[in-house]
């Protein structure tokens, strides 16, 4: 008989496609078979892109292909969507399925779709330390003979069974499951309930697995994290971790160290001298006395200092000590836009790399780190009662997380949520109040300028504005919340391995997505200087900055660069507050510190909108976000002004 | 003699079985053609599985009635179906039945193996409802567990091996 199978493109090479239900070590076989690493993630829905690799067993021969993990490939979320259609586009392709041997009934509920999809396929029992710890044991000969196909036992992150794995592929053959009874069914549930009828006659006397007698201690964190009580605790010490990891020691410290100890004492200067010495034309560089302070923070205003060193060092002003005249002009020019006061090397290098990159490092370790361990589910339960009243379910807790990190990224991750209601409403609230970690950071630089009611007004507002426009926005936007249905990971302590190189992957995304907009914001900004428009937009300005916002003229430059990054304004900003003579005073650092953090997060977020939901949206929420951040922050201004703060 | 089964009932005498969701007429089942104890015995048989449950009157006559009368030995049994929410933490209970609601909710719990017949351990209640089913521990909103109709053991919380 012949099969009938969806046109798909012809197969230049062979294909193997991973495919699994979520966290069972797919992502780390995947490594193993191609030896390159890619998320490795233990939140259900992370891995929304498809991963290619070339394989190494046979000299890059065979393409592998990881797909998102799925629980039923009927299912209408991205998930099932995106590994369907890499099914259905590579009908050839061998499947290796990954199964948790621990949990062979759900695995096997997916090894009947994809029978009925008449596929090809290897089963990789994987975890099969666990499964042993906990006394379980499987037939292997008498499950591979009743689906007729090679059955494969690994553990895949101490890298065990992964030639077992490649040797079993050219045996690879069709699963011989009679899938007559649940192809004539027409509902999705009464198909599934048929499959699991079926998975229990399979694992009949083939697989056997006790109760956990005594919990573990992951097992009893995992327990805790989402307790109501002790749950709330863990989540206000690990809020209180990640604000000291990433507020003080990555803001701080790693700021300090890259900012003033590499770049200002070291890099900039020695970029000096090259730009000197290849554009000459007569000038004398400013010699500044540089301290760097290395400090343990203890909190936002203590520190065990742990040593420092001054430096007198030449800074990017200088003074003419000669007329410039011929090509000197031109000299000049390059100089300026290299190293000058926004030069491209001197300004968006040191914001970018000095800056932000510390802070932005230090978050994605953390979230890493989380996103390992199994946490970020459990925080998910504990935030759904409030989500809720925002129309969202607890899941969105993942996006809004990760906007601490990027914006940009968190909005891409949005698709993991099941309604384009809950998705269009978390973008927003991402867009407007979810400062990102480099914003924050220099938020909490500046933030250590204000008095404590200060600071709490900010932040009360920060959580106030997310609360009220999301509870509107639920009201005001049509369409339908989801119920929160969420698979709890076990807790696993976090490879460090693992860690890293999904820190890496982040902090490679970051980089590629940054950079171009920093050197592209420090350009506008010289272009702007040069053509002496700086002081005409100030002017420009003035009526909404210094009128209804009551900041100096000067700050329209940093809310002009907020357009295209929220973070570089931010740090436009800091410049102006910090050093001996302040720019802002108290009062204004708040107004300021407001309306920067309700801007539109950066240009490049703005077009992952526009990518994720269209651009009417993207229009919409332009329209709402800036005359709204203008407008809370000129409230702020005259009620904090009324108030004394 | 019309039956007050199916004044309170409910609507046009419609029943909805428990146990498989189908929707069926109170008068196409065998109850009401040939059962020799008729509107005595108090339970239906869904024709579609054959599960039999009580016929409860509905409405604020109904409970009522319940609460004056005497509770007779079926309903016993069928007070044992509660909503997954009622159950404190720890216990263990047999899913009984899922009701049919928005969209693929219950194709969506099923491929989380929660379907009538599985056996479940609730493993808290708040803030969300989380119960294992075999190795998956399942995260579920308040209203979804509301929704969960499970039957405790008989006696002591302890269930039979898999
Ligand atoms: N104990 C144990 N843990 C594993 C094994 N394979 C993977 N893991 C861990 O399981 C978690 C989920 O793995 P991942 O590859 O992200 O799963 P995926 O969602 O299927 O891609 C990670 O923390 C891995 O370190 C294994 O064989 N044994
Ligand atoms: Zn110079």
């Amino acid at each position: 008989m012949e099969i009938h199978q969806p046109a798909g493109v012809a197969e230049s090479r062979p294909r193997l496609l991973l495919v699994g239900n979520p966290n069972v070590g797919k992502s780390v076989l995947f490594k193993n078979l191609t030896g390159r690493y890619v998320t490795v993630s233990n939140y259900p829905g992370t891995t929304v892109e498809v991963a290619r690799a070339s394989s190494t067993w046979d000299a890059g021969a065979t393409e592998v292909v990881d797909t998102p993990g799925v629980n039923d490939l009927d299912q209408a979320n991205e998930e099932g969507r995106a590994t369907r259609e890499m099914l259905a586009r590579h009908p050839d392709a061998l499947v290796v399925q990954v199964a948790d041997a621990k949990n062979l009934r759900r695995a096997l509920l997916l090894t009947l779709q994809l029978a009925e999809r008449r596929r090809s396929s290897v089963l990789v029992l994987n975890m099969m330390d666990e499964l042993e710890a906990r006394g379980g044991r499987i037939d292997l000969e008498a499950l591979s003979e009743r689906l007729g196909v090679p059955v494969v036992t690994t553990i895949a992150s101490e890298g065990r069974g992964t030639d077992d794995v490649i040797r079993a592929l050219p045996t690879g053959s069709r699963l011989a499951v009679d899938q007559g009874l649940v192809a004539k069914l027409e509902d999705a549930y009464a198909r599934n309930r048929a499959r699991l009828e079926q998975v229990n006659e399979l694992l009949q006397g083939v697989f056997a697995l006790e109760q956990p007698t005594q919990p573990t201690f992951g097992v009893r964190l995992g327990f805790w994290a989402m307790h109501p009580v002790k749950g709330l605790g863990l989540l206000a010490a690990v809020m209180a971790g990640l604000f000291w990891l990433v507020g003080l020691v990555g803001a701080g410290t790693f700021v300090d160290l890259m900012e003033v100890g590499l770049f200002q004492q070291r890099l900039n200067p020695a970029l000096l001298r090259v730009a000197d010495a290849v554009l000459p034309f007569p000038h004398e560089h400013r010699i500044e006395e540089l301290e760097l302070t290395v400090e343990i923070p203890v909190s936002p205003v203590h520190a065990v200092p742990l040593g420092s060193s001054v430096r007198e060092v030449e800074v990017p002003e200088y003074e003419l000590t000669g007329p410039v005249v011929g090509w000197r002009r031109a000299a000049r020019f390059g100089h300026d836009l290299l190293v000058g006061e926004y030069g491209l090397l001197t300004m968006a290098l040191s914001y970018s790399l000095a800056i932000v990159l510390p802070i932005v490092a230090t978050f994605f370790f953390c979230f890493s780190l989380l996103e390992d361990s199994g946490y970020l589910p459990r925080m998910a339960i504990l935030v759904n009662r409030l989500f809720r009243a925002m129309g969202l379910n607890g899941k969105a807790v993942l996006p809004m997380v990760l906007g601490l990190g990027c914006a940009t990224m968190a909005t891409m991750t949005t698709r993991i949520l099941d309604t384009r209601k809950e998705r269009v409403v978390t973008t927003l609230l991402l867009a407007l109040a979810v400062p990102c970690s480099a914003q924050l950071g220099v938020l909490m630089a500046m933030m250590t300028r204000l008095s404590l009611p200060a600071a709490a007004l900010w932040i009360v507002l920060m959580v106030a504005v997310v609360f009220l426009v999301g509870w509107l926005t639920a009201r005001v936007f049509g369409g339908g919340s989801s119920d929160l249905i969420l698979e709890v990971p076990p807790m696993r302590r976090p490879q460090l391995a693992n860690v890293t190189t999904k820190t890496m992957g982040r902090i490679r995304w970051y980089l590629v997505e940054v950079i171009p907009l920093f050197l592209l914001g420090t350009l506008l900004l010289f272009v702007l200087d040069r053509l002496a428009l700086l002081d005409a937009l100030a002017r420009v300005g003035r009526p909404l900055v210094v009128g209804w916002l009551g900041l100096p003229a000067e700050t329209a430059a940093a809310f002009l660069v907020g357009f295209l990054r929220r973070d570089f304004g931010a740090v436009y900003l800091l410049d102006a507050t910090i050093g001996p003579n302040p720019a802002l005073d108290e009062h204004q650092i708040l107004v300021a510190m407001v309306t920067i953090t309700l801007f539109m997060p950066c240009f490049a977020t703005f077009l992952m909108i526009a990518r994720e939901h269209g651009r009417k949206v993207v229009v919409a929420m332009t329209l709402f976000i800036f005359p709204f951040a203008f407008l809370v922050g000129g409230l702020i201004h005259r009620l904090a002004g009324w108030a004394g703060l | 003699m019309a039956s007050p089964k199916v004044a309170w009932g409910a609507k046009g005498g419609f029943q909805l079985c428990p146990l498989c969701g189908f929707e069926f007429q109170t008068d196409d089942t065998l109850c009401r053609h040939g059962c020799p104890l008729r509107s005595h015995c108090g339970l239906i048989r869904c024709p579609g599985c054959g599960y039999e449950f009580a016929d409860r009157p509905s409405g604020i006559l109904g409970r009522i009635r319940s609460l004056i009368a005497p509770r007779e030995a079926w309903e016993e049994e069928v007070c044992a179906l509660v909503p997954l929410r009622t159950l404190r933490a720890g216990a263990r209970a047999e899913v009984v039945s899922v009701r049919e609601s928005r969209g693929d909710r219950r194709s969506t719990l099923a491929v989380y193996g929660l379907v009538p017949g599985a056996e479940i351990e609730v493993v808290q209640r708040t803030p969300a409802v989380v119960v294992r089913i075999g190795e998956t521990e399942l995260a579920l909103d308040p209203a979804i567990a509301d929704e969960i109709l499970v039957r405790e053991p008989p006696g002591d919380p302890k269930s039979p091996a898999p």
